[in-house]
Parts: C-alpha cells; sequence; structure tokens
C-alpha cells in the first residue's frame, strides 16, 4: 500500500533529468545546500603505517533528498560518514552543513544512526531517546514531549518503557532513528543501519525508513553495500571506487515514488542495478 | 518458576544440613564436643546476643569493615580506570598488580602490626590492603566492558568528558563493579577477622580466636554462625542487584 500521500508527493522536488558527475550544483540545489563536502582526502596513519581512505571526495546534496553512499568493503564509507558526523577530522578538505562548517558533533545539525543500535542498555526507549536532550540540559518535560514525537514518529509510543533488550533489532533501530531525530536536525546520517537485521526485517525497515523520511523531511545520507537497497530507497547514489575511494559517479535514481517492491522487478531498476555495479566492479 | 524451584531446592538442602547437624552429636555419630547440635549452638547465639559485649564486638568489627571497604572501593576502582586508561601505567603497574595479587596476603599482617600497631587502624589498613588489588583487577575488565559504539554515540551527540564518564562509563561498568564490591567484601571481611585473630583485644575475630583455644566450641560455632549469615546475606543482597542488570552486558 503507499504510504505517501499525494500531496506529499507533488511537494517534493522533480528528481534531476540526468544523472551527472560530482557536480557542485545540483538541479534541486535551490532548497539549499544543507551539505557541502569540498576537496576531502583522508589518510590514516597508525604507527607509521599510512592508508589512503579517501581521495578527492567533494558532493553537495540538497536539502530533503536522500542519497546513499555504495561502494566496496573498505573503500571508506565508513571514514567519510564518521567526518560528515564531526566524529573524525579529515586531513584535508572542508565539510559545512546548512552553510556552517562542521568541525566537531553538532546533533542539533546532525543526527548519526549507527549500524549497531547502540542503544544504552540500562535506559527504556524513551530515556535512549531523551539523551540528546538530556545532555543539553534540556527541561524534562520539553524533553519528554520531543521524546515522545520521535517515538511517534517511528512508530514505537507503545514500547516508550521498554528497556532494548525487550525489544527486536528492527525496533532497536527504530529506538536509535527516534534519538537521532529527537533534535530535529537537517541532515540524518546512516551507517548500514540494516546490516545487521535479516532479509526481511531489512526490507520492512527500508520502508519504515522512507514513511519516516516523507513525514520528517531530512536529508538523509546513508551508507550500505548493498546496490539494491541503496536504488530502492535513494534519490541519489553516489558511487565510490575500491580504496581509496574516490567518487565513480552519482547516479540520479529516477524510478518514481512512493517506491514499492514490485519496482524491484522492473527492467529501470535492473538497468540502474546493472550500471552501478559496472562501475564498481571496473 | 525456575526461581521459586531453586529457592525450594536450597530450602530443602539447608534443611537437611541442619537435621543432619542436630542429630549427629545427639545419636553419637560425631562427638557433641567438637561438634554440639545445631540448637545448642542457636542458643548460645541467642545468649550472647542477649549480652552488651557481643555487640560491641560486632559493632567494632562492622566499623572496621566498612571503614576499610569504603576507602578501598573508590581507591581501588579509581586506580584501576587510570592504569587502564594510560597505555604507559599498564604496562608498568598492571604485571606489578597482578604479581601482588597472587601473594596471600595474610603473609604481611606481621608486618602491619610492626607499623601499626593492633588498635583500628592496623585492622583497617590490612582490610585496605587485602581489598584493593582485587578491586583494581576488577575494574580492569569493568573499563574494558565499556563499549566502543556506545562511547562513539556519546561522541556523536558531543557530551562532554564528565557527561562520559557519568552517564557511559558508570553506568556501563556498574554490573562488573558490583561483582567487584561482592568479592571485595569477602576479601575485606577475611583480612579484617584475620587481623583480629592475630592480634588484637577485641573484635568478632578476637572472639572466635580465644574460644577456639579456650574449646568453647559452642559459641565459637554460635559466632561462625552469625558471621555466615552476615557474609551470605551481603553476597546475595549484591548478586540480586547484580541478577537485576545482567542485560547490560551484551
Ligand atoms: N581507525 C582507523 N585506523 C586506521 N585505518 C582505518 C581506520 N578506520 C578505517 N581504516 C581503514 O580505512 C579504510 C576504509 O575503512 P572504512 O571507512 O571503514 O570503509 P568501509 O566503511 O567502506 O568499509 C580501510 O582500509 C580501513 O582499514
Ligand atoms: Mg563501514
Amino acid at each position: 500500500m503507499p504510504r505517501m500521500s499525494q500531496a506529499t508527493a507533488s511537494i517534493r522536488k522533480p528528481h534531476g533529468a540526468t544523472m551527472s558527475v560530482v557536480g557542485p550544483d545540483h538541479p534541486a540545489a535551490d532548497a539549499g545546500k544543507t551539505l557541502e563536502v569540498r576537496d576531502l582526502n583522508h589518510t590514516y596513519n597508525v604507527n607509521g603505517k599510512t592508508t589512503q581512505a579517501l581521495k578527492d571526495i567533494a558532493f553537495n546534496v540538497s536539502a530533503g533528498r536522500f542519497l546513499s553512499i555504495v561502494g566496496p568493503s573498505g573503500c571508506g564509507k565508513s571514514s567519510l560518514l564518521m567526518m560528515l558526523a564531526g566524529l573524525l577530522t579529515p586531513s584535508d578538505g572542508t565539510i559545512a552543513v546548512g552553510g556552517r562548517p562542521l568541525t566537531k558533533p553538532d546533533p542539533t545539525r546532525v543526527g548519526v544512526v549507527f549500524q549497531d543500535a547502540s542503544l544504552f542498555p540500562w535506559l527504556t526507549a524513551r530515556r535512549n531517546v531523551e539523551f540528546p536532550l538530556f545532555l543539553r540540559g534540556v527541561d524534562k518535560a520539553v524533553r519528554r514531549e520531543k521524546a515522545e514525537e520521535a517515538l511517534a514518529l517511528v512508530g514505537l509510543e507503545r514500547f516508550a518503557d521498554s528497556l532494548p533488550h525487550e525489544l527486536s533489532g528492527g525496533m532497536k533501530q527504530r529506538v536509535s532513528i527516534a534519538r537521532g531525530l529527537v533534535q530535529d536536525p537537517p541532515i540524518l546520517l546512516m551507517d548500514e543501519p540494516f546490516a545487521a537485521l535479516d532479509e526481511q526485517t531489512r526490507i520492512t525497515m527500508g520502508d519504515e525508513l522512507l514513511r519516516i523520511w516523507e513525514k520528517a523531511r531530512k536529508t538523509i545520507v546513508f551508507v550500505t553495500h548493498g546496490l539494491s537497497e541503496a536504488i530502492y530507497l535513494s534519490d541519489e547514489v553516489l558511487v565510490l571506487s575500491g580504496r581509496p575511494g574516490r567518487i565513480l559517479d552519482r547516479v540520479v535514481i529516477d524510478l518514481p515514488r512512493p517506491r514499492s517492491l514490485e519496482m524491484m522487478a522492473q527492467p529501470r531498476f535492473a538497468e540502474l542495478r546493472e550500471a552501478i555495479w559496472h562501475m564498481i566492479k571496473a | 518458576m525456575a526461581t521459586r524451584d531453586a529457592v525450594l531446592g536450597y530450602g530443602a538442602a539447608g534443611a537437611v544440613f541442619l537435621a543432619l547437624w542436630e542429630a549427629a552429636p545427639r545419636l553419637g555419630w560425631i562427638d557433641g564436643r567438637l561438634l554440639p547440635p545445631f540448637s545448642d549452638v542457636v542458643a548460645a547465639l541467642g545468649a550472647m546476643a542477649a549480652t552488651a559485649t557481643f555487640w560491641q564486638q560486632v559493632q567494632l568489627t562492622l566499623l572496621e569493615t566498612l571503614t576499610a571497604f569504603v576507602i578501598a572501593l573508590p581507591v581501588g576502582a579509581l586506580l584501576g580506570v587510570l592504569v587502564q586508561e594510560s597505555r604507559f601505567a599498564s604496562l608498568v603497574f598492571k604485571p606489578l598488580i597482578f604479581f601482588v595479587f597472587s601473594i596471600p596476603k595474610s603473609i604481611f599482617l606481621p608486618i602491619f602490626i610492626l607499623i601499626l600497631g593492633i588498635a583500628f587502624w592496623q585492622k583497617v589498613a590490612f582490610g585496605i590492603f587485602s581489598t584493593v588489588f582485587i578491586v583494581m583487577m576488577t575494574t580492569f575488565s569493568a573499563v574494558e566492558s565499556v563499549r566502543e559504539d556506545q562511547l562513539r554515540v556519546a561522541r556523536s551527540l558531543d557530551a562532554s568528558t564528565m557527561q562520559k564518564i557519568l552517564f557511559v562509563y558508570l553506568p556501563s561498568m556498574t554490573p562488573v563493579l558490583l561483582e567487584a564490591v561482592r568479592v571485595a567484601m569477602i576479601f575485606n571481611f577475611t583480612g579484617i577477622l584475620l587481623a583480629e585473630m592475630y592480634a588484637s583485644r577485641e573484635g568478632i575475630g578476637n572472639a572466635i580466636g580465644v574460644w577456639g583455644l579456650g574449646f568453647q566450641i559452642k559459641e565459637l560455632l554460635a559466632m561462625v554462625l552469625f558471621v555466615s549469615v552476615l557474609a551470605i546475606g551481603f553476597n546475595e543482597a549484591i548478586r540480586y542487584v547484580e541478577a537485576k542488570c545482567e542485560h547490560w552486558r551484551n
């Protein structure tokens, strides 16, 4: 059943006509470039051994877009995401969110969801979601209200008082999404958030994420190594090469929304998947 | 329910044990002078509990034990965290702490007596000495049990160092620290009682020692019973709390 109302659909900006390489300005950029990445390079230096992880990364993401980053394992996807989260300082290059440089974690601008939900097992779902606000010293009543809102958004209001170990893997990850969204940041970063889930749950969570995205109207940067998952969810897919990760292409996914599982069987889906697969393989 | 069955099981085993204890000396299986019947020992305990001396002894020993404990626990935990978190200190002090841990602490008791005499602080000092190494060792694993991904979440939320310590490290370490508390108390109590037995004019340990030498088995066993109940009670209370936060460990 299509989850997105027509009204919401028509508000969404049309997708870029054709795919383009690393253009700084995307056709949909008029809503403001939420995220700008310039000339990013990163080299790890561990005990005198250097590993170049990322090379010449530059891209923008406009407000409200769903961008996936795909690439072979070890190509620097997680490193890139950690930099976008302000958790890792790039050797070189700049990152700006909402027009201001990002040099350290700022959960009011960027929410992060990690592969393992990483909830605090001693806190209930509600308190886990409240935690970012708690750290900021937000008033208790406000905290509660915001957490309730975020939990409702991910459909877990009934489980507010459950402890993480009482929740399933998918539910934990939804709590983690609620925690990422509770401060209403314009951007949500997700690093292979569903990789640890079973196939069935992963597909459900994908639809669930799209529903949340439609409703919360966030920019999402989603790292995955699953091509189908990337195509199914995204407006655009950023394809990285093997290490050191370079941007091979930025593919616009011109499948209509709302997405449905049947689309995966359409020729266009297969075409896109094939195209991306060839880039990575080459 | 599993816990209910377990309680019944313990109860039954305890009842059988006490029945045997009662019956063996009465039926002449065991010399009643070496092992008086359970009811006699309980009666002796009752008589003792009616005296002021008993409670003075108990009070003194508990005060020594608690004083040593409230010093050894935070000091051991703090040192444990500092050593574990510093690569240099880990390298230098960890082997040392492991070595000292493996030496029986009781052989140092005469040195403590030489330096500190036989009063209150000698026992407290020896209690701390008996306890602090096990606390440090448990704290090492407690720090290691703090999960990297949870720390990363805190960092991504721009938590301050203090916030990380209070809201991630501490709760994360709690299950292991509770275990430290439990095990440390056993070491601590042992140290204090030993110090009292070896060189003291007062306290539970001293009383047990004196009764042993004077062949006052009934009183001796009464005190043993009392101390056992105390120790088991503390141990089980902490274990109960530990079980409550068992799911914190992954
Ligand atoms: N903390 C680190 N120290 C040193 N090298 C690292 C570190 N993290 C990642 N790397 C290296 O950088 C490369 C990219 O890693 P990562 O960003 O995790 O890739 P991906 O998420 O795409 O699998 C890999 O070769 C990895 O070994
Ligand atoms: Mg990764």
